[in-house]
């Protein structure tokens, strides 16, 4: 059922208000605060007054301007869409107040916090994106809105690691938007709103074509192996800013860019037929086993979690290329499952940072007795991400190898039990030398991380044992997901 | 006596005769001038609006002076892209508002003489309008003198010695360009006997003579206005004459007179299209390729440049190539989207134009370097100015995105996808310099103290790049309607004639 409703509109606008108001009145301390969090809460709550409609199948759906012929913009809130607004919203909240410990000290908060409120809005004007033309806009606005936080330090390494992602991604936008004209062109249309709107009678070579460029703009900011060149340098930007990267909104946008193009553009019953994506899994599952091998040399912890950045997110790439029901609700899961996993780990990289000033992997002996809560979370999102039972990555692997034994395709379970294995051998080094092994010269003292750094961790580690659990309660993101892929198979 | 027939003649005779009584006027105070030359575009504009609308009842329509009919008298014609008639007035009466203030910034020798500024400009819009609206081929060249010689006088008022070179350039390859229109119109009035353009389509159709002539006048005129629009390779006038001329001249040249070559090409192409003598394929993928490499190499200039008008002046090459390729493409969504952002472009570029010089006026500093951090201080006109790249970039809802999109498609519906690719890298590439200047005007220190000081522009120079500023956003809301009311013209331009 369709409802107008100007909320899948309000939601990024009311947000990109705030982070008006934040470069206006963001000189004082506490008028910047409260624009911030009032940034994030009222998107949030936007948001979650949708969330009860979008579990009824209620989809929301508002046109802005139609400037001609079907090209316009246009909002609407699917299931789809709702649970990518929602992941990015709520962990926007805790995020938020993270940045605002973390960066107490720093000079240049006006812009870093104006742009950071900018970011998520953006990212929400993604998820509901109506046509590819929407999506593309505010997909070249996050761009955009992250160069300056990127940059943010603005060392010679920090302004090289930016303007490689600026060329990176701008070229990626280049393609999907020859993509999308080339789609109009096609089919006369460009909407989201259906489960694929191509067909076969436009020829193969030319849905290819499409295919192919649509993929690998979104691929580049997915960080695709090999067009993942600019994540592990963006390293350098402050810790709330990788986790806004590499857990809510960059790469994010990209997997979900993939996603459109496979439901929503292209359709599974064409892909189905034509075979396209048998060479995407491929690369995708490439990309989690050699990503993966990578980031057991990294002795830098946050060039680490790059790496495994870099590999979690083709699993929704993967899972998205199986074209089973089962496979698609694992790639739709895996948002929220990886996004709170991994902004965990982000969090904890930070905090210890920022308490100890320790950053490489080498010199944590001995921290999880300094900082047992962070350590725990630390560990709680490692289990996860090796796929262990009641962590929410359990889910992702379990419908990931249904969807494989769905497909036929059994190497996909080879893919998953490797990758678990690697995820274990770069990760629980980590929590082994954190717990068992004792620090080097005196043992330091309890001495965890500050409130506001602390709490958000702790939050984000409760939800990913929140997410593995609750699977079947209603009312979940899990039910979101299950909406989106009835409505994908046209179940 | 009612007007109603008679606006078409009115619009060609006022700017030009408004112009010859400037310096007269110029007599009675200081003042006058603008004032004159404000009330003359005013009357223009207001004819231009009268035929704007009546071609929206009517369709095309004919005015035939003193009752001469054609082929014999010299006949004035008003179709759909005679409607850009509409921006050029605009344009004009908000560089002459615009001028009022900043004439006082001009070199000392031109500071004592703006009457004839004025008449400058006021025949430049005469001219333009003439050239528009004309339907016989020697007014035409008529008209684009008179258009030309202005520009070349008008360049120089920029009074450094680069704008002494720059204008002798442009005057240089504008004189050769003219010649080869004036030859090639000689070449047709051989082979048809008749200067009305109607006529030689007419004659031209079903002509059973040696066709060699034709064919020699048709490359004569693509080159000679291929020229006067900047066409790479054609292109190496501009950049050096538009950055030196004043600002608000700056903004008619390169809105609207560059665009004259442009229509001037449409003008041949409905000669020849019409007449069907040749199939023009060639002709257009020369033209494709012209355009494309101008878009890539105009917009790659641009994003090196230090010099803001330099940049704006790069991306006019890169625009022209837009609506070239557009041109060449020869499908329906091309030549629409080339035709309307001919009109749009001038609405952007003006827009750009106006707000660099009202910084450029305030401040006196012209690079990206200098004019760091001017964003905070001169936050209305830095607004106009983003709103313009934001537009001249194409990104919606702005004015410069539908015609990009329908010149993309156009190249998808004529099977070139490889030029929907250079299109769109054009726009990135221009969006880089986009990001370099926002940053600058923005996030940057300044490093002048009059840069951090300066106020925001005068009215008289606010106003007129706040309402182009917001026709940018307004007609890429409502794109819809000039995309609309341009068909017809384009469906006659590429039908041949009683077919």
């Amino acid at each position: 059922m369709e409802v107008v409703d100007i909320r899948p509109l309000l939601a990024p606008a009311m947000s990109f208000a705030c982070a008006g108001m934040v470069f206006l009145f963001g000189r004082k301390t506490h008028w910047r605060r409260f624009w911030m969090l009032s940034a994030a809460t009222i998107k949030m709550l936007i948001v979650l007054s949708m969330l009860p409609g979008s579990l009824q199948g209620v989809v929301y759906t508002f046109d802005l301007v139609d400037f001609t012929g079907g090209i316009g913009l246009g909002f609407r809130a699917d299931a789809l869409g709702m649970f990518f607004a929602l992941v990015s919203s709520s962990l926007w909240v805790a995020t938020t107040v993270y940045a605002i410990g973390y960066m107490r000290e720093d000079e240049k908060r006006v812009r870093f916090f104006g742009f950071f409120a900018l970011c998520v809005s953006t990212t929400v004007g993604i998820a509901f994106a109506e046509n590819l033309l929407t999506f593309f806009l505010f997909y070249e606005m996050l761009t955009i809105c992250t160069y300056p936080l990127v940059i943010h330090y603005e060392t010679p390494e920090a302004l090289s690691a930016g303007r490689a992602y600026l060329t990176y991604t701008l070229i990626g936008g280049a393609f999907v938007l020859v993509g999308t004209v080339m789609v109009h062109d096609a089919t006369g249309t460009i909407s989201l709103g259906h489960p694929g709107i191509l067909d076969a009678g436009i020829g193969t070579g030319r849905l290819g074509f499409i295919f192919g460029l649509l993929v690998i703009g979104f691929a580049t900011k997915a960080a695709l192996m090999p067009l993942h060149g600019w994540l592990p340098r963006a390293m350098v930007a402050p810790t709330p800013v990788s986790a806004l990267l590499h857990a809510v909104a960059v790469v994010k946008a990209g997997a979900f860019g993939i996603v459109r193009t496979v439901y929503n553009v292209f359709g599974v019953d064409l892909l189905d037929g034509l075979g396209f994506t048998l060479p995407l899994a491929a690369l995708a599952a490439f990309t989690i086993i050699t990503a993966s091998v990578i980031a057991i040399f990294q002795d830098d912890l946050k060039r680490r979690l790059a790496y495994s950045t870099i590999s979690q997110i083709s699993y929704i790439v993967l899972a998205a290329s199986m074209l089973t029901p089962f496979a698609a609700t694992a790639a739709i899961v895996h948002f929220a499952n990886q996004a709170l996993a991994k902004i965990t780990m982000f969090f904890v990289a930070g905090a210890i940072q920022r308490t100890t000033g320790k950053t490489n992997v080498h010199e944590l002996a001995g921290i999880g007795h300094q900082m047992p809560w962070t350590m725990g979370a630390f560990t709680v999102a490692s289990l996860s991400f090796i796929g262990m039972p009641l962590f929410a990555g359990f889910i992702t692997k379990w419908y990931i190898s249904l969807g494989a034994l769905e497909s036929g395709q059994w190497w996909f379970l080879l893919v998953m039990i490797t990758s678990s294995l690697l995820n274990a051998a770069y990760f629980l080094p980590i929590v082994y030398l954190a717990f068992f092994k004792p620090a080097r010269g005196a043992a330091a003292p309890m001495k965890e991380a500050r409130p506001t750094l602390l709490v958000p961790t702790l939050v984000c580690a409760i939800w990913v044992i929140a997410l593995g659990t609750t699977s079947e309660v209603a009312g979940m993101p899990f039910s979101l997901a299950e909406a989106a892929v009835r409505f994908v198979f046209r179940m | 006596m009612h007007l109603w027939p008679h606006w078409l003649a009115l619009i060609v005779l006022t700017p030009l005769v408004g112009a010859a009584l400037t310096p007269v006027v110029a007599l009675i105070d200081r003042r006058t001038p603008t004032w004159w030359a404000l009330s003359t575009m005013t009357v223009t504009s207001f004819a231009a609006t009268m035929l704007v609308l009546r071609i929206f009842h009517e369709g095309p329509f004919s005015y035939v002076p003193g009752g001469w009919t054609a082929p014999y008298g010299i006949e004035l014609h008003f179709d759909e892209f005679s409607a850009v008639v509409g921006v050029i007035c605009l344009v004009g009466w908000l560089a002459v508002l615009f001028s009022s203030r900043y004439t006082d910034s001009l070199p000392e020798f031109a500071r004592g003489r703006t009457p004839y500024y004025y008449t400058l400009l006021l025949l430049n819009c005469g001219g333009m309008i003439g050239f528009t609206v004309t339907g016989d081929l020697f007014n035409l060249f008529v008209f684009m003198e008179v258009l030309s010689l202005s520009g070349y006088a008008l360049v120089a008022v920029g009074g450094e010695r680069i704008a002494e070179m720059a204008a002798f350039k442009y005057l240089l390859m504008g004189a050769i360009s003219s010649l080869l229109v004036l030859f090639a119109i000689g070449f047709l009035y051989g082979i048809t006997g008749t200067l009305n353009i109607a006529d030689v389509t007419a004659r031209l159709h079903g002509f059973e003579g040696p066709t060699a002539p034709a064919a020699v006048a048709l490359g004569m005129l693509v080159v000679g206005f291929a020229t006067k629009a900047a066409v790479f390779p054609l292109h190496v006038w501009l950049p050096d004459a538009h950055a030196a001329a004043p600002s608000p001249v700056s903004a008619v040249l390169s809105g609207l007179v560059v665009k004259v070559g442009v229509i001037g090409m449409i003008r041949v192409y409905r000669i020849y299209y019409g007449s069907g003598m040749f199939d023009l394929t060639v002709l257009n993928l020369v033209l494709i390729w012209l355009g494309a490499i101008s878009i890539v190499m105009g917009a790659f200039f641009a994003v090196f440049q230090d010099d803001v008008k330099l940049m704006l002046a790069y991306s006019t090459i890169s625009n022209i190539g837009y609506i070239v390729m557009g041109l060449g493409l020869a499908t329906t969504y091309g030549v629409i989207g080339a035709s309307v952002h001919i009109f749009n472009h001038a609405l952007i570029k003006a827009t750009l134009f106006f707000a660099v010089g009202a910084i450029i006026y305030r401040t006196g500093y012209r690079t990206l370097t200098d004019l760091r951090g001017v964003g905070r201080a001169m936050p209305l006109t830095a607004v106009a100015l983003s709103v313009g790249a934001i537009s001249i970039v194409g990104i919606p809802p702005t004015a410069g995105f539908l015609c990009k999109w329908y010149i993309a498609l156009g190249a998808f519906q004529a099977d070139r996808p490889f030029f929907g690719f250079v299109l769109i890298f054009g726009a990135l590439l221009i969006f880089i310099y986009y990001i370099r200047m926002v940053n600058a005007f923005y996030f940057r220190e300044p490093v002048h103290a009059e840069v951090a000081e300066a106020k925001d522009a005068p009215v008289s120079m606010l106003l007129p790049t706040l309402v182009l500023a917001s026709l940018c956003l307004i007609m890429g809301i409502l794109g819809r309607v000039p995309l609309t009311f341009i068909e017809p013209g384009v469906a006659r331009l590429l039908a041949p004639l009683g077919g």
